[in-house]
């Protein structure tokens, strides 16, 4: 699920074997890796199958809870909010990263500048971010809103009204994870050949024709990576929303993984519901990846 | 930082229009270009700026409307009230401890899992690596519920171990480390051998040694990631006395029990470390995570 450049195992000339000393190496990392990923994450379909209101005792449900959750308005209306996050916030992310990459590569004096300063927002706390946005976006006095006010814009309701609050956080989420898939995308032009836009260039393509027949196709890969980590990103979001609405007003920028924490979290709990959840939006990542790559490679092939 | 202002020279072909650093040739679409990365620039900085212009400024100051743009005076009281009057330095001692034994944990048991993965042949090799490679897909956010399980179980909730040791075992430290010791030759490690240095002697002797470009960059991705985490600490620390910084930004302001200008001061404090070690580690950083696409 990375820019893997896999190596092919190299062939040793002295295949070295020592019993049980490899499974020793691996031990440590495997033991805490079985315990706290692989396991919960086969377990994860089992507790699906119960319900609990404090998470020591549970009854079971079958598949009662994936009834209840696929019935339930509040759960759909949760699924239609991180449904349009994420195919905002994935467009507007790799439109965004690759016009912010083209621009760095081309510009000489002070790429490295432009570079780190892209990148500064996604090292930055995501809760330190919704808490930065929530007091810019303010209605009254905010910095954004007077900003806007000097161009006679009058006071704008951002984290008040439902389409705006769902506006900002997308455009805050791409403010904060851009410079990231722009360094990414910011690789993948560098490692494009000059020669070959030497060869358009004498042929008389202009900048335009160049980036649509050469630049374009020649970053399909690292295009395809940025897809792909936005779209697991994109149905991860949280943190950052958190403390920039709240998931507010009145559930309009709750997502799913907001849903899964309340749900198990925060009381009343109903740990069905978020484990049922947490299992779907497995599946929801898990397809979504596929149909990326498959995608992606037939472009690839094309 | 980088080698990239190298070659300036074959931009001297008649038909030029791609890059022009050449006198008097500012061309319409560079200006433009400037202009939209400057624009850009800003709004990525603007809001860092602004949090910390905000840190020194006074309640009353905080309030005004409009916004006064600079503090009347530096005084660093915000800073020293958050520290005085509240628990952060409880805060900034729990993350500090959970970034670092968390950080030291995962290098130890990534390199070791990495060696035996790069440089033994053994059953089952394939399928450890792919399992590895494939739970990128799995976040947190996906196995919450079950991973709170098994650490509630263990009796880790509401302790740091508890968020120290789940996140240590990362895939990706595993991935970089694995490709980087790829490239250590055979023969040094037979040679080793034959000298007759037991396989843990070398591994800590020679492979580690070699490997400390890649130890870097594992080093500091765990740092960063490990200082920003929030859902897991949020589920995990319940009680005051283990609240990392993050966890206590976000409820303390939820809450609204803390004034807000001692929460941007502490807002400040929590984002400056990353931003100091990204300054200094800017090369391995970028090399690092557009080498393996992985944040």
């Amino acid at each position: 699920m990375t820019a893997v450049q896999t190596a092919p195992p190299r062939k040793r000339k002295s295949s070295l074997k020592m019993g049980l000393v490899p499974y020793l190496f691996l031990l440590p990392n495997m033991a805490i890796f079985g315990l706290f990923t692989i396991w919960p994450a086969i377990n994860g379909f089992n507790i699906s199958m119960y319900s609990s209101s404090n998470g020591r005792t549970f009854r079971w449900e079958g598949a009662g809870n994936y009834q209840s959750i696929l019935t339930d308005a509040d759960f759909w209306g949760i699924v239609r909010n991180t449904a349009i996050y994420a195919f905002a916030f994935v467009l507007l992310s790799v439109v965004i990263g690759v016009i912010l990459a083209v621009l760095v590569d081309q510009q000489r004096r002070g790429r490295t500048f432009f570079r780190s300063v892209f990148f500064i927002p996604v090292l930055i706390s995501p809760v330190v971010v919704g808490l930065v946005w929530n007091w810019m976006l303010e209605r009254q006095g905010g910095l954004v809103n007077t900003f806007l006010g000097w161009f006679g814009i009058p006071e704008i309701p951002w984290l008040v009204d439902n389409n705006l609050a769902t506006i900002a956080v997308i455009a805050v989420g791409v403010w904060m994870q851009v410079g990231f898939y722009m360094l990414i995308l910011l690789a993948g032009l560098q490692s494009i050949d000059p020669s070959v836009y030497e060869a358009a260039r004498v042929d008389g393509a202009n900048r335009w024709r160049q980036f649509i027949s050469l630049t374009f196709p020649l970053l399909q890969p690292s295009i395809l990576v940025v897809v792909v980590l936005a779209t697991i990103h994109g149905f991860q979001a949280f943190d950052y929303i958190y403390t920039l609405t709240g998931g507010g007003p009145v559930g309009a920028t709750t997502l799913i993984v907001q849903y899964i924490y309340e749900n198990g979290f925060v009381s009343p709990i109903r740990y069905g519901m978020a484990s049922a959840g947490s299992v779907l939006l497995f599946c929801a990542i898990f397809a979504l990846t596929i149909i990326n790559w498959m995608v992606g490679r037939k472009r690839e092939a094309a | 930082m980088s080698s990239t202002t190298t070659e300036a020279a074959p931009e001297t072909l008649p038909g030029k229009t791609w890059t022009s650093t050449g006198k008097n040739n500012i061309t319409a679409t560079d200006a433009l270009r400037v202009v939209i990365l400057v624009t850009s620039a800003l709004v990525a900085l603007v809001p860092i700026v602004w949090l910390v212009l905000g840190s020194f400024k006074t309640p009353t100051e905080l309030s005004a409307r409009p916004p006064l743009l600079l503090p009347e005076s530096w005084g660093i009281s915000n800073y020293t009230d958050a520290l005085t009057r509240f628990d952060f330095t409880t805060y900034l001692f729990n993350s500090t401890v959970v970034t670092i034994a968390a950080t030291v944990l995962t290098l130890a048991i990534n390199s070791m899992a990495a060696y035996a993965l790069a440089k033994y042949n053994f059953r089952g090799k394939n399928g450890l690596f792919l399992l590895t490679l494939a739970t990128i897909m799995i976040p947190l956010q996906v196995i919450l519920i079950p991973v709170y399980q098994v650490v509630a179980s263990l009796g880790m909730v509401n302790t740091l171990w508890g968020l120290i040791i789940p996140a240590a075992a990362t895939p990706t430290g595993v991935f970089i480390l694995r490709q980087y010791m790829l490239s250590i030759p055979d023969e040094l490690i037979e040679a080793a051998r034959v000298d007759g240095s037991g396989e843990f002697r070398t591994f800590i002797q020679i492979v580690l040694p070699m490997c400390r470009p890649a130890l870097a960059v594992v080093a500091i991705l765990s740092i960063m990631w490990r200082w920003n985490d929030f859902l897991w600490p949020l589920v995990v620390a319940q009680s005051e006395t283990v609240y990392t910084l993050p966890v206590a930004l976000a409820r303390f302001t939820a809450e609204e029990t803390v004034p807000f200008n001692l929460i941007i001061a502490m807002s400040v404090v929590s984002i400056l470390p990353v931003i100091i070690l990204f300054l200094f580690f800017q090369r391995q950083i970028v090399t690092g995570i557009a080498n393996t696409g992985i944040k």
